[in-house]
């Protein structure tokens, strides 16, 4: 298992739209993909789209997200990428 | 359903907010919105695997039309409107409601339907104590989905196969999907208990030219499918079972409006003329693509009013410059040889909140429109390009929303001229684009002097200009009555915009859905305004009155407008001059109902 720091930094946070984006990305690898608040008071299963909606997570937020499984460290790399990228939202 | 006409059913007047324009007469189709009343039963071994294929049955079928209706969305609504769809398509696929679904009927032993019920309640409430007000939202999407799931069950495609030729929705509210699913030719009216100005009905409606009314508290609950019903929206009443008397009334009114409307083709394109020669110029106001057909249709000398905003989704990401131009290219295309104006996004307050910064305590008066464009530069500059650029392949001209001082109008012409500077070094091509202010807030119209010699022109904006002009929100009911069109300080300054616009030698087009109603187009154009623009729809209406009436009498009318005290004053003045002056063109029923405080 890897793991890998991530922080929310598109203003909308994880919302509908780049939960979505999220849920299809992860879906994409066979390993399993998880997010976790760091103070461990919440996680979620990223293939899971209520799962993630669930997380309630708001800009400035700082996930552990983690990957286990064959395709691991190409799972982790694409989430951490798009967590990087804000969803594609703009941004001053 | 109940089809058979009931006799007896006393008739029912419900007051709300009507939305668009326009009265029809129909018959209810009732939509539910998840208010069905689902029972427990207890299965045996056997059925229990036949529920499980049962609901999986449904979901696929569910999949299938969520499929469909995001191709639609994405093709009418567009893109920002269609990823609500990809949500729900995942929530579909999620194994976190449908597993759960799953183990509940096998574990209790219960039908699909008290499953999905249960199921969906228990992450309803999850979401329910969720602080971020957006997330919570979401629960909608979870209802919307889940109510999907039911229908399916019981085996019916949601309502398509019950619209009738002369369909009234009437619901709570409408979801998303359901006004993405509408088969919006056979819809004739709506009518919801929820929902104001600025809802997704509302902006349907407007869009299709259909009368709608909202605000009606617990109309569904009493309309069952299949009851006469009318819908006018011009006066914000739903007459359920109506008398015949009233039915009758309708009828004829609705009649003569087929008669002006029958009248119109002869004299449809290009400037409308009054009996005495006074020329005037009518555009559309357009935003969903669902209009864009409504400019050719209705005989739109270009379009006066691009609402951008739509292009922003409120939760999507930013369209590029490249998808922003097309955008603008396409609108520029429907503008013709007449041209097409842009109003930069009209974006803020409620519209925004939460996505860029705080939720605001008082939109309207906040962070909105050219505010919101000159504080998120980025945001502007990319607009600004955008438009620059489709304007090398038509006539385009910008308009700045909500200007309150002459300097927001330098400001947002210096970022807009850098950037043309900057796409000039870049080898690429731009389009000469003239730049408007749109007077909209009381200040601006006591400085529009200034304003006029650093614009190519004035739009006025009659909506907001009421609101802040009266202090009045137009989307509550609370205080209706005193968002008036026709107060005497309304009048007052669109007269002096006008006369300012006028002396500057600038164009000012009357670019509220004010100029839609006819009695008050005929006032408008008495204070001076000879270029209208206004949802395509209405414009034949207008067409046709200004064609049948003498500016000087107009401007007879409103110069004695101008002289009154009270909005009733004025209000009382228009229907007894255009009333007498006008029999036929202003029936009783077409001029502004008393609005008595009293």
């Amino acid at each position: 298992m890897i793991e890998e720091r991530v922080r929310i930094t598109n203003r909308l946070g994880l919302h509908a739209r780049a939960a979505a984006q999220l849920v299809r990305l992860a879906s994409g690898f066979s390993s399993a993909v998880r997010l976790e608040r760091v103070d461990g008071s919440a996680s979620a299963d990223a293939k899971s789209i209520l799962s993630v909606l669930m997380l309630a997570a708001a800009r400035g937020t700082e996930l552990r997200a983690t990957a286990q499984g064959v395709d691991e460290h190409e799972a982790i790399a694409a989430v951490s990428r798009l967590f990087e990228e804000g969803f594609g939202e703009i941004e001053q | 359903m109940n089809r058979r006409v009931k006799s007896g059913l006393r008739e029912e007047r419900w007051n709300g907010l009507g939305v668009s324009d326009g009265v029809v007469v129909g018959r209810v189709l009732r939509v539910h919105s998840g208010t069905q009343q689902i029972y427990r039963a207890r299965l045996d071994e056997m059925e229990l695997r036949r529920e499980v294929r049962r609901l999986r049955a449904a979901v696929r079928l569910s999949r299938r039309q969520l499929l469909a209706i995001r191709a639609r969305a994405e093709k009418e609504l567009g893109a920002a409107h269609a990823y609500i769809f990809d949500a729900h398509l995942l929530m579909l696929e999620d194994s976190k409601l449908i597993d759960e679904i799953e183990e509940y009927i096998r574990r209790e032993r219960a039908n699909a339907e008290w499953a999905v019920k249960v199921v969906a309640d228990r992450l309803l409430a999850v979401y329910a104590a969720i602080k971020d007000d957006y997330l919570r939202e979401r629960g909608s999407d979870i209802e919307d989905v889940t109510q999907r799931i039911l229908v399916a069950l019981g085996g019916e495609h949601p309502f398509h196969k019950n619209l009738t030729e002369d369909a009234v929705l009437v619901a709570e509210d409408l979801l998303p999907s359901t006004v993405a699913e509408l088969d919006y030719t056979k819809v004739r009216g709506m009518a919801m208990d929820n929902g104001g100005w600025t809802s997704h009905t509302a902006i349907i409606a407007r869009g299709l030219g259909i009368p709608a009314v909202v605000g009606l508290r617990d109309l569904s609950r009493r309309a069952r499918t299949g009851d006469p019903v009318i819908v006018d929206a011009d006066k914000g009443t739903v007459i359920l079972h109506p008398s015949a008397t009233s039915a009758e009334s309708y009828r004829l009114q609705k009649a003569s409006q087929k008669i002006e409307a029958s009248d119109a083709p002869e004299i449809f394109r290009g400037p409308v003329r009054s009996l005495d020669n006074v020329e005037v110029r009518l555009r559309a106001n357009i935003e969903l693509p669902a209009e864009f057909e409504g400019v050719a249709k209705f005989g739109a000398e270009g379009v006066g009013l691009y609402r951008s905003e739509f292009l922003l989704s409120q939760r999507g990401p930013m369209p590029s410059e490249e998808e922003q131009c097309e955008a603008y290219k396409e609108v520029a295309r429907l503008g013709g040889d007449a041209g097409a104006t842009v109003r930069l996004f009209d974006l803020g307050g409620e519209k925004i909140s939460g996505a860029f910064g705080d939720v605001e305590r008082n939109p309207a008066l906040g962070l909105r429109a050219i505010r919101f464009s000159l504080r998120w530069e980025k945001v502007l500059r990319l607009q600004a390009r955008s438009i620059l650029r489709a304007a090398a392949f038509g006539k385009l001209k910008i308009v700045l929303p909500m200007i309150s001082d002459l300097t927001d109008v330098r400001r947002a012409r210096h970022i807009i001229e850098e950037e043309r500077t900057r796409l000039e070094s870049e080898g690429k091509q731009t389009g000469c684009v003239q730049i408007g202010a749109m007077i909209e807030v009381p200040s601006a119209v006591l400085v529009a002097d200034k304003i006029a010699r650093e614009v190519d022109f004035f739009s006025l904006g009659t909506n907001d200009l009421v609101q802040y002009l009266l202090a009045v929100d137009r989307g509550n009911d609370d205080v209706s009555e005193w968002f008036r069109s026709l107060h005497p300080a309304v009048l007052q300054s669109i007269k002096r915009t006008l006369d300012v616009a006028l002396g500057a030698g600038i164009p000012a087009v009357i670019c509220g859905e004010m100029a839609a109603t006819p009695a008050y187009a005929v006032i408008l154009l008495g204070l001076g305004a000879t270029d209208f623009s206004m949802t395509a729809s209405s414009l034949p209406r207008v067409r046709q009155t200004i064609s049948k009436i003498k500016y000087s009498d107009a401007r007879e009318i409103a110069e004695e407008c101008l002289t009154c005290a009270t909005a009733d004053e004025v209000e009382e003045l228009v229907r007894e001059r255009l009333g007498t002056k006008w029999p036929k063109l202003f029936p009783a029923q077409s001029l502004p109902a008393k609005k008595s405080r009293v």
